[in-house]
């Protein structure tokens, strides 16, 4: 199979744009609907390539109290049109976070959702307590991680615990909060209504599917941590899957749709199922430009589709 | 239903003139296929055309190619081995589904690339550069003699170790002033630099004292850290790791340091054998 070179004409994906189609996502205005996913953004890295005040929203890598190392390597594996990854949220911690790169995302301009980590309600409410009157425009609290052994994904499952979680952090800041969501569960309608209950002000999703690649020369996984997150394009569908079925069951929470975005056609797949905004993941890893090209291509398609692009400015779902 | 699109949409040169227009680094791009061969059994050599690469590339430095393959999504690292003009160098041999797919690229075809990325090797020294390359690890040493053969402070020396044919000797030749190389059946590489021993004091005495360059297979660079341990030489490796990205977004790509886990694709690819605790 050989690539060729395409005919059509490349879309500038850099230079400034005057943005046409912007969002709200609780009550705050997003330029365009399109923003970074956690853990596949790093300021030093994606912001060589693009400027990253022209992106709708950049969110942070998962921010944990202390510094964390994460899992060892490797990390990484490949899966048919999709990727398994268990980096554990390596971060420096939430007060070189607030030293280092919060004040230079706020001073570049970006519009910056913090992404919370922990491995107990304790972790979630040192962080959230500390970012309560930092820049940060909104928190995103992942209770969905599932490569951490405490915390993570075994909060965002149950809905008590979750409830309980949501409703101290709700307490503790008038920031924007949204809810991150994991795929893993039996029924996600549940678990949003826990979230939405407890005060959640939006809700995102999907975060990574529990998944896991063999080496069949040595008979064992290819991660160190045998088991890690699934995510690319393979996921498109079950992220659409998972929007529709909570944006049916919740009419008016705002929704950041999530999972194998890689181009405008499909973040406009994500608006249609009810997503306000979408968030780029694995897509950046394979292109540094993807997720601004993403916005631009979605600018693009939202021209001629002004019902949709209306209420996206009102802060409505399609 | 959407248009199922995994590839970068643009051309090198627009994408490149954007980005400098702006002050930024290329993305992801498509190069036009110069030339594509074999350069022994087993070795496959692809020449791309980018004038960023070729312009911005430094020793050790690496690019990554994509699969056409939208199903193999993940970057394939590959250190740049030689630049030409506009074009760029790259030696590889098949590990496993991306690299199969690399071999039936041919003159014209296309392939998405993106880089240069990595932190080279530090060259600023004037000394006896000891390239010592093992296997697939000797193409990303081989950019350091050429870059380095320009200058008049410095000697370059190898010690390749091949598997059996020797595949690059030839290639390298007019940059080396000492080459050296040994083959899987003759010994290793620690045997070949523990035999020029005499000419390295040598070279030291006369003021270029020897500083090792090394890419290989992990214990390799183990034996060649402790090497230079044993012999006062500095020494810098360049490593491996599987990688998400490439360019520092996704801390996937780590290596143990007595500092911490550090981003093999950003941090390095190159470290001093001290940075990784790898000297006694
Ligand atoms: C900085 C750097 C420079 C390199 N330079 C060269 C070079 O000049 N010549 C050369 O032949 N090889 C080089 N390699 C190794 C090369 O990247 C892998 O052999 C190649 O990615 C394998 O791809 P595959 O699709 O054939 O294997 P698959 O097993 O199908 O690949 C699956 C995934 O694992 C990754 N992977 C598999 N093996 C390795 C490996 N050894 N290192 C890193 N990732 C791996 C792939 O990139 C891919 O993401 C380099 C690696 C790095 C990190
Ligand atoms: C390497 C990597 C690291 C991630 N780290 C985080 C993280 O720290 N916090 C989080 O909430 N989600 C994290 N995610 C999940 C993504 O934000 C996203 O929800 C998921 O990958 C699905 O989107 P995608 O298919 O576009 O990648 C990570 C994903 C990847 C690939
Ligand atoms: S591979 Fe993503 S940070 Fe190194």
């Amino acid at each position: 199979m050989t690539a060729t070179v395409r005919p059509s004409e490349p879309m500038n994906v850099i230079e400034p744009h005057e943005w046409r189609h912007g969002t709200v996502v609780a009550g705050v205005k997003w330029k365009n609907p399109v923003g970074t996913a956690s853990g596949t953004f790093q300021l030093d890295a994606c912001g060589d390539y693009y400027d990253v005040t022209q992106m709708g929203a950049i969110c942070t890598k998962g921010v944990s109290p202390v510094p964390w190392e994460g899992n060892p390597g490797p990390r990484i594996a490949e899966s048919p049109a999709g990727m398994v990854n268990s980096v554990g949220l390596q971060n420096p911690g939430v007060d070189h976070y607030l030293a280092d790169e919060l004040p230079k995302l706020k001073e570049l301009g970006a519009l910056v959702i913090t992404n919370v980590a922990g491995h107990s309600d304790e972790d979630y409410a040192e962080v959230t307590a500390k970012l309560a009157d930092s820049d940060a425009d909104m928190l995103e609290i992942n209770v969905s991680c599932p490569n951490v052994s405490h915390g993570g994904m075994s909060v965002g499952t149950d809905p008590a615990t979750l409830s309980r979680l949501i409703g101290r952090l709700r307490k503790m800041t008038d920031k924007p909060m949204i809810v991150k969501l994991s795929p893993n569960v039996t029924d996600i309608v549940t678990i949003a209504h826990a979230a939405v209950d407890a005060g959640a002000d939006a809700l995102s999703l999907i975060n990574t599917l529990v998944g896991m690649r063999i080496d069949i020369d040595t008979g064992k996984p290819i991660m160190a941590n045998r088991t890690g997150g699934v995510s690319g394009p393979a996921v498109l569908p079950i992220g659409l899957g998972f929007v529709w079925r909570v944006r049916q069951a919740i009419p008016d929470i705002p929704i950041i749709g999530i999972g194998g975005i890689d181009s405008g056609e499909k973040a406009l797949e994500y608006l249609y199922a009810g997503a306000n905004a979408v968030e780029v993941g694995a897509a950046a890893l394979t292109d540094p430009t993807a997720p601004m090209r993403v916005a631009r291509e979605l600018d693009d398609l939202l021209d001629s589709r002004p019902d949709l692009a209306a209420k996206l400015a009102q802060g409505k779902s399609w | 239903m959407t248009e199922e699109r995994f590839m970068s949409t643009a051309t090198s040169a627009a994408v490149v003139q954007e980005a400098e227009r702006f002050g930024r680094k290329p993305g992801r791009r498509v190069d036009e296929i110069v030339r594509a061969g074999t350069l022994a059994e087993g070795v496959y050599e692809l020449v791309i055309r980018d004038a960023y690469v070729a312009r911005n590339a430094k020793p050790a430095q690496f690019v990554n190619l994509y699969p056409a393959d939208a199903s193999l999504l993940l970057p394939r690292p590959f250190g740049v081995a030689e630049v030409t003009g506009d074009e760029v160098t790259l030696i590889y041999q098949v590990a496993g589904a991306g690299t199969r797919q690399f071999t039936q690229l041919a003159a014209g075809d296309a392939v998405d690339v993106l880089g240069p990325l990595g932190k080279p090797f530090d060259l600023d020294k004037s000394a006896n550069y000891v390239l010592v390359g093992g296997g697939l690890g000797i193409p990303p040493v081989m950019l350091a003699a050429q870059a380095l053969s320009v200058r008049d402070d410095v000697t370059v020396t190898t010690a390749f170790g091949y598997r059996n044919e020797r595949f690059a000797d030839d290639l390298v030749a007019q940059y080396v002033d000492a080459p050296h190389s040994i083959t899987n059946e003759e010994g290793n590489v620690i045997d070949l630099l523990d035999s020029i021993v005499p000419e390295l004091e040598a070279a030291a005495k006369a003021g270029r004292p020897p500083i090792v360059l090394s890419c290989g297979p992990t214990p390799m660079m183990k034996a060649v850290a402790q090497w230079g341990g044993r012999h006062g030489a500095e020494v810098q490796l360049s490593l491996e790791a599987r990688m998400g990205c490439g360019y520092g977004a996704c801390v996937a790509c780590v290596v143990d340091t007595p500092q911490g886990r550090l981003k093999v694709c950003k941090d390095g690819p190159v470290f001093t054998s001290e940075q990784l605790g790898w000297v006694v």
